[in-house]
This record gives C-alpha cells, sequence and structure tokens, in this order.
C-alpha cells in the first residue's frame, strides 16, 4: 500500500513537468524564502513577485509555472534552461547583463543595512568597518559591499537563508538587504532589529532572460507587458498591497 | 524568551505531511536502485573482475569522496553545461541519481564485507556439490549476506531519507523545502524546523520498527 502510494507520488512528479508542456508557458524561478517578495503560508506561495508575474502572465497570454529553489540555485537553473527568468529581485549588474538579457526595471530600490535593535555602533554602512555583516548568497548585496573603500576591513559572511535571524541572535553585527524588505521584515517579523542609517546604494531590480535569439523574444513579450502593468497602475496597485508606497518608481 | 506558538505548529504539520510521498517516494525509489547497483558492485569486488574492478574502486572512492551536496550540484548545474541533453532531466530525477550513486557507494562496501562474514565453509560446500559460481551466489551467499547486512543497510536508507533534504537546492519542495519557505514567511524558525524535525523522526521510527520485524523474519533460519 505504501509503495503504491510512494511510486504514484514520483509518476505524479515525474509526468507533472512533461504534460503541461503543452500550453505556452513561463517557468518562473524563485525562492520562495524573500518575504514578502516571495514567501509560502500555509503552503500558499504569494508575495509581491508572484502578484506581478500573475499580472504580467495575463498581459502577456502566458501560463505562469513556478519553480522554487534555494536562492543560490536559480541562477544555475536559469543559465541550464531549466527555468525561462527569475523573479526574487534581481538587481542589474554589468556582470549579470553580460550574461543575460534583462526585462526594464520593475522595483527600483536601495541597500540598506539593518542590526539588531539597540545596537548603537552601527549607525551607518560606514560603521561596517570592522564587523561582521550577513549577506545572502550570491546576491547583489555581496557585491555592493566589496565595491565599498573599506571593504576589506568588513567580515562579510554569506548565508543561505535565515540572515534576518542570525542578526537579531547577535551571530553577526548587522545584514544589508534591499530597503523595502528590510522595512517590512522589521514591521512583519517578531525579530528585534531596526534600519541603521540611510539606503547606501540605488539599485535595480528586473527579470533576466537567457540572452539567446529565444529569450530575447521573450523579454520583449514581458517588458510590453510590463509597459501596460506600468501605464494601467497595476504595478502600483500591487506595491501599494504589500509595501504602501511605490516601490516600482524611483524615489 | 518567547513562548512558542502550538497554533501555528498545529496549522504546519498538515501542510508539512503532505510533503511526506515526495520524500518517500524519492528515498524508496533510490533505496531499491541503489540496492540493486550496490549488489553488482559489492559482488564485482569479491570475484575481481579484471580491468572492471578498477573502474568499480574508482566509483566507490569517488562517491564516498565528495560530498552529498556537491554530488547532486554537479549532476543538475555542471552536466548539462557539458551535455546539454541532460538540461532535460528534472530535479526528482536529478536527486534519485545522485542519492543512488552516493549511496550504492556505501552500500557495496557494507554488501562486500558481508559477503565477506558469510563463513568459507559455505563456499566449499557449494563449490563440492558442483554449483557454478552464479548458482553458489545467487542461492547460498547473498541470502546469507543479506541477513548480515540488513541492519547497516536500513541504516543508509535512514540516511537516505534525510539525505532528501537536499533535493530543495534542485528545485524539489520536499518537507525540508516547505518547512523553510513557510519559516520565511513567519519568521518563526524553531517552531516551523521543529515540526519537521518531529516528523522526520517519526518515520524513521516507523522505519525501525519494520527493521526490527525484517531482522527477526531474516533471521529465522538461525534462531536456536
Amino acid at each position: 500500500m505504501l509503495k503504491s502510494l510512494t511510486f504514484g507520488a514520483l509518476t505524479a512528479a515525474v509526468l507533472g513537468t512533461a504534460a503541461i508542456a503543452e500550453t505556452e508557458q513561463l517557468r518562473v524561478g524563485m525562492s520562495g524564502g524573500y518575504f514578502p517578495f516571495t514567501f509560502v503560508k500555509q503552503d500558499q506561495l504569494q508575495g509581491f513577485e508572484v502578484d506581478v508575474m500573475d499580472a504580467v502572465g495575463k498581459v502577456a497570454g502566458l501560463d505562469i509555472a513556478y519553480e522554487t529553489m534555494t536562492f543560490s540555485g536559480l541562477v544555475g537553473a536559469l543559465e541550464s534552461g531549466r527555468i525561462d527568468t527569475i523573479a526574487n529581485q534581481i538587481t542589474i549588474t554589468p556582470e549579470r547583463e553580460a550574461k543575460f538579457a534583462f526585462s526594464q526595471p520593475y522595483v527600483i530600490d536601495g541597500a540598506q543595512v539593518v542590526v539588531r535593535k539597540g545596537n548603537e555602533e552601527v549607525g551607518s554602512v560606514e560603521d561596517l568597518r570592522g564587523r561582521s555583516v550577513a549577506v545572502n548568497l550570491g546576491s547583489n548585496f555581496e557585491q555592493l559591499l566589496h565595491e565599498l573603500p573599506y571593504a576589506e576591513d568588513i567580515d562579510i559572511r554569506t548565508y543561505e537563508s535565515n540572515i534576518a535571524q542570525d542578526t537579531a541572535l547577535g551571530r553577526v553585527d548587522a545584514f544589508v538587504m534591499d530597503r523595502v524588505s528590510s522595512v517590512q521584515l522589521i514591521k512583519e517579523s517578531p525579530l528585534p532589529l531596526e534600519l541603521a542609517g540611510a539606503p547606501f546604494s540605488e539599485i535595480r531590480n528586473a527579470l533576466p532572460f537567457a540572452d539567446t535569439e529565444e529569450g530575447r523574444a521573450l523579454r520583449d513579450r514581458i517588458d510590453a507587458a510590463l509597459d501596460t502593468l506600468r501605464a494601467d497602475g497595476t504595478l502600483t496597485e500591487i506595491s501599494m498591497k504589500w509595501f504602501g508606497s511605490d516601490i516600482t518608481v524611483a524615489q | 524568551m518567547r513562548a512558542l506558538d502550538f497554533d501555528y505548529m498545529l496549522g504546519l504539520v498538515p501542510v508539512i505531511l503532505s510533503y511526506v510521498p515526495i520524500t518517500l517516494a524519492m528515498a524508496g525509489a533510490s533505496m531499491v536502485l541503489a540496492l540493486a547497483l550496490a549488489s553488482l558492485l559489492a559482488v564485482e569486488r569479491v570475484i575481481k573482475v579484471p580491468v572492471l574492478d578498477r573502474l568499480v574502486v574508482l566509483f566507490i572512492s569517488f562517491f564516498r569522496g565528495t560530498p552529498l551536496l556537491v554530488q547532486l550540484f554537479l549532476f543538475y548545474f555542471g552536466l548539462p553545461q557539458l551535455l546539454p541533453a541532460l538540461a532535460n532531466i528534472n530535479g526528482v530525477t536529478a536527486a534519485i541519481m545522485g542519492l543512488t550513486l552516493h549511496f550504492a557507494a556505501y552500500m557495496a562496501e557494507s554488501i562486500r564485507a558481508a559477503i565477506a562474514g558469510v563463513d568459507r565453509s559455505q563456499w566449499e560446500a557449494a563449490q563440492s556439490i558442483g554449483m557454478t559460481q552464479a548458482q553458489m551466489m545467487r542461492r547460498i551467499i547473498l541470502p546469507q549476506a543479506a541477513r548480515i547486512a540488513a541492519p547497516t543497510l536500513v541504516n543508509y536508507f535512514i540516511d537516505m531519507i534525510k539525505g532528501t533534504s537536499l533535493a530543495f537546492t534542485l528545485g524539489v519542495t520536499e518537507m525540508m523545502g516547505a518547512a523553510q519557505k513557510e519559516a520565511a514567511g513567519s519568521f518563526l524558525y524553531f517552531e516551523a524546523f521543529l515540526v519537521v524535525a518531529v516528523i522526520y523522526w517519526i518515520m524513521v521510527e516507523a522505519l525501525s520498527q519494520v527493521q526490527g520485524r525484517l531482522e527477526t523474519r531474516l533471521n529465522k533460519a538461525f534462531a536456536r
């Protein structure tokens, strides 16, 4: 009984990916672990990115299929053609632009230092000298920290997940993430955290596609859909729902 | 110190339970395949076919010598760069492949030891009545070796069940992946990981019961 049950589930898992190839679909990768952009509650994938991609799919006439995996696996999955794009606040950087075809930015934000509540010693990005700082593995914030003139004096620690938790526990002095999710995280989570100073760098987040003819064609189609959503106010509406402010335009 | 959010944990139980089938399916399929492969490898290690033996030694050395996570990344993200056709395998298949090869290497050694543990007189007796090497293996040696190897093989299966928690890095949402995503949304890390830990624990405990019964059955012929 157990055997037939498990093998049934296995067959379903293997067939599941093959059977839906019929309709035109966009395979979107996300971590599912980046509140409030992409997260899960009671097994329900949701967040800002999910709402944006659902709206894009509707306008572009594409069936959106979500694939969740750890953040560091996402770029590998895009490169090996297992997904078509990543909706996980991917910041446009020169290195990534050389490799991928980016859509227009749909979130404009800044890098933010966050510390444990009551930490008087770190008040801005300059105070990170001589401190330990957590960033998500493979994220753009690691790069931003390396670009600081005093990067050598910062103990940069890369994490697969749970950077907020380790900062709250005092295992690291601070973490760096985008401003909007930092604000949201401090508001919604029970963790004792606070912002340290103003955002220190503008970041533009977009959807990366494979830099191939097919990928670029898909990118153009998504770009057009984003234009429509920007013009009819849908992007602003989704942003207001999750953040109470419009993060889809430059401040 | 804050109090545990029991309501949240209770609500999470059915969510995590719904991922038990995919975890068991991956572990179960890997176990069947790994057992078959490991038996072949072990028999080869005992009879030592020229040339092939060197390859088997190399295989076992590599898959015992590198971490499972490294092997999974190598198959899933690395190999498709060399062989584009491999981009079509999905995460479940890649995880099963990885678990199978990794654990077959370990199991081969424990089966080999079990074969070596069968008393020499059994080989001689089988030879004396004119059995071929294949007959001897299949009818005399392997059944007795199975009894010796059973406890360690069940141990590997338990390890395999827990090893499936790495499949989330390949995009397969199994029990651990589901718990990680829930924790990201609720920030209740302790609750989420405690629920998933207890469910793994119960699963392995149930398996230990099966192991007890399996051992009694395999030992029947030897009971005094």
